[in-house]
């Protein structure tokens, strides 16, 4: 999983109790809110997944909204972020059993879906601890790590995160 | 990235966010996130509103698939693999999944032979063992 520092900017609102004359308590809302924002926003298409605002990079001139009277203030940061790519290779563990396939997460994604038909040799075997195994007897049951490949993605706007197709078609893929 | 080429890592056709920003390993994220952590702990009112889910999950899971724990091992991974001319997505794919040999690096990142690339897989080799002393003696 490769993750990105990325340079970006944004419009933090601060309300005008918070309007501090010591310049200190201001830019402590500012990079509160800031993270407070983000993490609210989770994800989008374009960045992928937010994981962490690491520095404040500049604040701008504050700028008062009139009805409100809130102060925005323009802000550049830079922010860890995780975006899947098709084509890449990532490690997750397996979430849940099925008997058409396996759902896996890795890191901040959670709906990674491995098709049975993507398994290759795996076969389903049911059961009260249901699993995959294959010939030469890898096992595929909840927790096991597993190496895939990104088949497809889509970006779920409703849910702000990305879905996932996996296969494990491939060499050296499968279970660790 | 142009609509019409369609993103592919393995041939390294990804966004352009990936070519212009700077990629980073589980183990360098782990550091950044542990340090962010204690920070969160230290300057917030109340620390556990302040870590979203999203950080929380990709904390756990660059802890548990961080192959580097120790700082220094850490820098001379990126250092060493600078090295060999590596796209920085390359770079992270390979730090982070530590292949064992030649034929699994090239099967986890097969942008690295392709063509008018110099890595001949003497060098590929070279990189890997390279790797794998940080490895043991970390």
């Amino acid at each position: 999983m490769v993750f990105l520092e990325v340079e970006m900017a944004w419009n933090v609102v601060i309300l005008p109790e918070q309007l501090d004359a010591n310049g200190l308590l201001l830019h402590k809302a500012i990079i509160l809110r800031l993270m407070d924002d983000i993490a609210n926003r989770k994800a989008s298409k374009e960045h992928g997944y937010y994981v962490a605002v690491t520095t404040l990079n500049s604040i701008g001139e504050g700028k008062v909204r009139e009805l409100s009277g809130d102060v925005l203030f323009p802000v550049t940061f830079s922010c860890i972020t995780q975006k899947p790519a098709k084509g890449e290779i990532l490690v997750g563990t397996v979430d849940k059993i099925l008997k058409q396939g396996i759902f896996l997460k890795s890191g901040p994604i959670s709906s990674i879906f491995l098709s049975e038909k993507m398994m290759r040799d795996y076969k389903y075997v049911g059961g009260e601890n249901p699993m995959f195994l294959n010939d030469k007897h890898a096992k595929l049951e909840k927790d096991t790590m597993v190496r895939f490949k990104v088949l497809g993605l889509k970006w779920l706007e409703s849910d702000r995160e990305f879905q996932i197709l996996a296969t494990l078609a491939g060499d050296f893929l499968g279970s660790l | 990235m142009s609509g019409e080429e369609e993103e592919n890592a393995a041939e390294l056709k990804i966004g352009e966010e990936f070519l212009k920003a700077k990629c980073l390993m589980n183990c360098e994220v782990a550091r950044i996130l542990d340090h962010k952590y204690d920070q969160l702990q230290q300057t917030s009112d109340d620390p556990t509103n302040q870590i979203s889910q999203v950080f929380e999950k990709s904390m756990q899971y660059v802890k548990r698939f961080s192959r580097y724990k120790n700082p220094d091992a850490v820098r001379q991974v990126r250092e060493v693999l600078s090295r060999y001319k590596l796209a920085e997505f390359e770079l992270c794919v390979l730090g982070n999944l530590c292949p064992e040999t030649v034929e699994e690096a090239i099967a986890i990142v097969p942008s690295i032979k392709s063509k008018g690339r110099m890595l001949e897989d003497d060098a590929i080799e070279k990189m890997l063992h390279d790797l794998s002393l940080i490895k043991k003696f970390e």
